[in-house]
């Protein structure tokens, strides 16, 4: 029978199971705007526009090696980093013992934004969300007994990028490393900072050129260190969809490459170097094809610069579970979608992954959370016989289609970001971030209405509360003890020699000679992170970012289930009885560069009626109490993510008691451990909102506490 | 007449006209403090023993905000203006909130204190106007902080527009002052503009007034450069500045023309990097096309400055042009002149404005008028008659 005939026959088949409802009616228009049919053919396999191909071999589709799993599995490597690098170490020699493979270190904040602990802006910050790294000296003990030569080290840095990685190296010497034998990768990717994960330190023009200066660097003296890890994580995380994800990302890789051709550096001496970095959030199979298609593009991508080494053309990843696809409330669930989407960066053919843990939307894991984000890839390695087969996805009728359409919407962004004349551009102009919020507000859209599921949060929510141990970071012990080490620092190092490192990054800052090369020198000679982060920053100085919001999208996506009339009905009550809306400021201080929930509380709460204003990032709480009071504010929403709560919240209700300004109602939002609800609600804060707090209802609670 | 006035106006002391009407002294200047309204019988009383000159509405209204104040409304006000002047950022900042409110308690209060405030000569009343983006507050934040270096107290109201949908908005314009927002000698408010443009620039006004009450000597008002409200806000400046972007044409810029011919100051912004050279052509052109905009200030000639707000180029030369243009008008008395007609136009722009809100309000809702738009409806009755019969009825009320 020929295959038209039979087809018609599966649609008569379908239509009577379907009864009163039509076929059409099943197309599923994913967040993307992709159309996914209810049935995929041989039909389908015909009209795809990407080439497959074999693994190891170009365009890379199936994969960057010949033999992929089936010579060795993907590296488990599991981001971490807390507090000093004494913990840190421990955590890491913890985790080599039961199989995680390569290191990944995760810095705290202020050791991002290029600040010593001892800087008054980071008293918040110190050790929460990473470790605090100072100088060498905290290198030295981070990597303590962890051959370097041996042991592949990825760094998760890109703001504090040169002083950091400036001390690895030199760490690396003193431990007997030469630098031509370290392994691993730096991330080291500035655009998408600038876009969406609130790192940066320097404008633009200046990161864009330490990023040269790092792959100049690496290429020519470090070849098995991969100088760059061009990161789509972070947008899907911050709200992008898979096509903005992967579109915006190898935009960036173009506008790297451009660079660092710039430099007069040949093409096949740094693209082999450059890896990749996914997010894999719930939609297996585009996860999937997005990865797939990923590789197929790059390939195209890098061929226009005409390498001679077919290894350039190969995208080599690592991959991340989603973070934001996990959550606060029935958080075992979190243990089910971690494994499912790390199923998906398997079946993508990663090189490397790390599984969150369950109590991601709660703090950083603890022992027991982390051994089973970890066994969850153990699990899938070993006793499942995935790794026997390479590419085991490919030429699925789906997932080949899914593919090509991946590739074709995918290309229509990056047509965009190329009419502006590139992603510096673009990012200058505002573009990629403004459509990544767009999806953020949409999917809180729908989500707030029910139009996604979320298991245990919108729907089938638990009914008896669980009680999940979580691991609690005294910072301000931390940071003490990383104050009196930087003070012994100073007191033991030679301060003269200091100081002409200072100059020497000053000179090279304000020419063109290369600031890791000098760097590596200067911390050497105990030159902190801080100290010659602000050397750079005499010269570029420290870059701003302007908050720009969009309107109009909450209220356009999200279906009025009748708390929208509720919220109008209670605001003109309100206008009635006040003279004017409620007006709530909505802050974000410290060095916590998590703007996503106060992006999207600003312009839902807007949307719904509510006058919001906007502060920048990383304030004190001083200024927000300025602020607040001189826009006489109803209300402040803090909204804090990165476990500086216990220290800013208290700091901000004092200011506005300093200042006669009690009157003002505060509410907090964001990561906030419920064991420390009653600490804010004994300071006096009015309301906490966690992660998953639907944002309509939040609303009518608000306009009722003033 | 209200007791007060009547006890003043025939000399008769509070506590023997409470013992007349049988009441506690107490009591009595409760009800002349409009804290307590007299019941029934006393009011009958009080009645009677002024002969009439001293009814139920006259307490009535004295306890109703919108046309006079209780005393303890009155002392609240009183010490907020001292603060104010003390430099105390809470209540400057509640003043305006009462200022803009839609309250009639808010508007009777910022009446109230309106009238406290003293005439300030001394400061100097910019304002900016030009598109969305094209850099007003970050010309702003540079500016304010070098005049915040040469000593000066700076404050910026900057008009938001509300989504007219929701009518909520998001003030984002502190974000790009991030300097100028945390100094001691700089104070932001970003106001919804609510839909009514008209109504906010007169809100804004006030609220200059009380930023000079606090010592801050330049004021910056930003709006967008779009709509209506550049004129109403010309007319409470003393200084304009358009900023435009280095393109060609007025039309390309979303910008109205009447805007540059209003303009004092034409700034082409974003005068750096690739756009300097597209900088300089919108200059001359703007320069040669200088003859065709209007000159309304009879002493001094608008002039065309690049500028850079992000790299801080050009602002000395456009001070030094600012302090020109005020000296000279200073000097030729112009500057007062123009304040003085200001407040001309600011009266009759606030009798029409709270005309408008007795019509949309009040007028509307009378039984008599909606009477007769029924019968217009139904054809009883022409427009031109309706209307002429529903204005004259406001006229009779009022004289
Ligand atoms: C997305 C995300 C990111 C994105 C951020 C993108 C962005 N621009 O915002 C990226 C990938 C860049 C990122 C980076 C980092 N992250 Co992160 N991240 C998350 C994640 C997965 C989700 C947060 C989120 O955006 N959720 C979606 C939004 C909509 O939800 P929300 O903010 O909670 O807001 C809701 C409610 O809380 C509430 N709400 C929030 N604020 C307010 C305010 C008001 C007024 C009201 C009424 C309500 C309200 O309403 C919202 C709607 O429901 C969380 C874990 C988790 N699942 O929560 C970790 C998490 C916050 N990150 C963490 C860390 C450590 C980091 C890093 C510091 C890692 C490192 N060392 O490098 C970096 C640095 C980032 C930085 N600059 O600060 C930790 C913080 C640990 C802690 N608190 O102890 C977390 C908890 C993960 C973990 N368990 O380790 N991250
Ligand atoms: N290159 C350049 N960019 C500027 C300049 N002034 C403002 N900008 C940028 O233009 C954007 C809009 O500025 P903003 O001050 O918010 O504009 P407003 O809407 O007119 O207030 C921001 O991204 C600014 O950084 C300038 O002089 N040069
Ligand atoms: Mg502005």
């Amino acid at each position: 029978m020929d295959r038209k005939k039979l087809y018609k026959g599966w649609e008569e088949q379908a239509s009577k199971e379907l009864r009163d409802k039509n076929l059409e009616d099943h197309l599923w228009e994913t967040p993307e705007g992709i159309k996914v049919k209810p049935l995929y053919t041989e039909d389908d396999l015909q009209k795809i526009s990407h080439e497959i191909g074999l693994p190891g071999l170009p365009p890379y589709t199936r994969g960057p090696r010949a033999t992929m799993y089936t010579n060795r599995p993907w590296t488990i490597r599991q981001y971490a980093g807390f507090s000093t690098a004494e913990e840190s170490n421990k955590f890491y020699k913890e985790g080599l013992k039961n199989g995680v493979m390569g290191l990944s270190v995760a810095f705290d904040l202020a050791t991002h934004r290029g600040y010593d602990s001892d800087h008054p802006r980071v008293v918040a910050d110190v050790g929460n969300a990473g470790v605090a790294i100072d100088s060498i000296e905290d290198m030295n003990l981070l990597f303590d007994g962890i051959p370097l030569d041996q042991m592949s080290v990825s760094m998760t840095m890109n703001g504090a990028v040169i002083p950091v990685l400036a001390s690895f190296i030199a760490s690396g010497e003193e431990q007997g490393c030469p630098r031509e034998k370290l392994t691993g990768t730096i991330q080291n990717d500035i655009l998408k900072e600038f876009m969406v994960r609130n790192t940066f330190i320097f404008p633009p023009k200046p990161s864009m050129r330490i990023v040269a200066d790092i792959i100049e660097y690496t290429s020519k003296k470090m070849p098995k260190f991969n100088s760059i890890s061009i990161s789509g994580y972070h947008m899907q995380e911050a709200g992008a969809n898979q096509v903005q994800e992967l579109a915006y990302t190898l935009a960036d890789g173009k506008e790297y490459i451009k660079s660092a051709l710039e430099r007069g550096l040949n093409i096949d001496e740094f693209a082999p170097r450059l890896s990749f970095f996914w997010s894999i959030g719930m939609n297996f199979f585009m996860e999937i094809a997005k990865m797939r298609a990923a590789r197929y593009m790059w390939s195209q991508i890098v061929k226009e610069f005409k390498p001679k080494n077919d290894r350039s053309l190969a995208l080599r990843t690592h991959c991340q579970t989603s973070g934001v696809s996990l959550m606060e409330q029935d958080a075992y669930n979190n243990i089910v979608r971690t494994t499912i989407e790390a199923m998906a960066a398997v079946m993508g053919g990663t090189q490397s992954l790390h599984t969150n843990s369950f109590d991601e939307a709660l703090a950083l894991p603890t022992k027991f959370s982390a051994r089973i984000a970890r066994n969850t890839q153990l699990i899938i390695s070993e006793e499942t016989g995935i790794c026997n087969v390479i590419d085991p996805m490919a030429g699925s009728y789906y997932v080949e289609s899914l593919t090509s359409s991946i590739v074709e919407e995918s290309k229509k962004l990056i047509s965009e970001i190329d009419e502006v004349g590139g992603m510096v551009k673009a990012i200058e102009m505002g573009i990629p971030k403004m459509r990544i919020e767009e999806s953020s507000a949409k999917r809180q859209a729908r989500v707030d209405s029910n139009e996604e599921t979320i298991v245990g949060v919108n729907k089938y929510k638990p009914t008896e509360k669980q009680e999940i141990n979580i691991l609690s970071i005294d910072n301000e012990e931390v940071r003490k003890r990383q104050v009196s080490r930087l003070q012994k620092l100073k007191n033991s190092r030679d301060n003269k020699i200091v100081e002409s490192f200072i100059e020497k990054i000053k000179n090279a800052a304000s020419s063109n000679e290369n600031l890791l090369e000098i760097c590596i020198e200067a911390s050497k000679n105990r030159c902190t992170v801080g100290e010659m982060t602000s050397a750079m920053e005499s010269v570029f100085g420290r870059h701003n970012l302007s908050t720009k919001t969009i309107s109009g999208v909450y209220k356009n996506t999200v279906k009025n289930d009748g708390k929208i009339d509720i919220i109008d009905n209670e605001l003109s009550k309100f206008v009635n009885k006040k003279g004017r809306r409620p007006r709530m400021l909505v802050v974000k201080m410290g060095q916590d560069g998590h703007d996503r929930g106060a992006k999207l509380i600003a312009t839902a709460f807007s949307d719904l009626g509510f006058d919001v204003d906007i502060g920048p990032l990383f304030q004190t709480p001083e200024e927000a109490a300025k602020q607040a009071i001189e826009n006489d504010a109803h209300v402040i929403g803090v909204s804090t993510l990165a476990a500086g709560h216990k220290t800013l919240v208290p700091l901000l209700m004092e200011s506005l008691k300093n200042n006669e300004a009690s009157y003002i109602k505060v509410i907090c939002g964001g990561v906030i451990p419920p064991d420390d609800y009653p600490f804010l609600y004994d300071l006096g804060v009015s309301k906490v909102f966690g992660p998953g707090t639907n944002i309509q209802e939040a609303a009518i609670e608000i306009i009722n506490l003033l | 007449m209200k007791l007060k006035s009547y006890l003043k106006l025939f000399k008769i002391s509070n506590i023997d006209f409470s013992k007349e009407i049988g009441i506690s002294n107490v009591s009595l200047s409760r009800y002349i403090s409009g804290e307590r309204l007299p019941e029934k019988k006393i009011l009958n009383k009080i009645f009677k023993l002024t002969g009439g000159l001293v009814d139920a509405n006259d307490f009535f209204l004295s306890s109703s905000p919108s046309r006079d104040l209780s005393e303890i409304h009155k002392e609240e006000i009183k010490k907020m203006v001292l603060n104010i002047r003390k430099g105390k950022l809470k209540d400057l900042a509640k003043a305006i909130t009462l200022v803009e409110s839609s309250l009639k308690l808010h508007k009777a209060q910022a009446d109230f204190l309106l009238s406290k405030l003293k005439q300030n000569k001394n400061s100097l009343r910019v304002g900016i106007t030009g598109v969305p983006g094209v850099g007003k507050s970050t010309f702003i934040e540079t500016f304010g902080m070098s005049l915040i270096d040469l000593g000066f107290k700076v404050a910026v109201l900057a008009i938001d527009p509300s989504s007219k949908r929701t009518g909520g908005s998001i003030l984002g314009d502190k974000t790009r002052m991030m300097k100028l927002s945390v100094n001691k000698n700089a104070f932001i408010r970003p106001s919804p503009s609510q839909g009514n443009l008209g109504g906010v620039a007169k809100k804004t006004s006030e609220s200059i007034r009380c930023l000079e009450e606090a010592g801050y000597n330049i004021i910056f008002i930003e709006t967008m450069g779009v709509g209506q409200a550049e004129t109403t806000v010309y007319d409470m400046v003393d200084i304009f500045l358009v900023l435009l972007l280095p393109s060609g044409g007025d039309e390309l810029q979303g910008i109205k023309k009447g805007i540059i011919e209003m303009a004092d100051v034409i700034i082409i912004n974003k005068a750096d990097g690739n756009l300097k050279n597209t900088a300089e052509i919108t200059m001359l052109e703007y320069k040669n096309a200088q003859n065709m905009i209007s000159n309304i200030r009879e002493d001094i000639s608008p002039e065309v400055f690049l500028c850079s707000s992000t790299e801080s180029i050009g602002i000395t030369k456009i001070w030094n042009f600012i302090k020109k243009f005020e000296k000279i008008r200073r000097d030729s008395g112009s500057f007062y002149k123009t304040r003085i007609q200001q407040q001309t136009k600011a009266i009759w722009r606030n009798i029409f404005l709270q005309s408008q809100d007795y019509i949309e309000n009040n007028l509307k809702y009378k039984d008599s008028v909606k009477k007769i738009i029924k019968d217009v409806e139904k054809n009883n009755f022409d427009v031109n008659n309706a209307s002429k019969i529903i204005f004259d009825s406001i006229l009779k009320r009022n004289t």
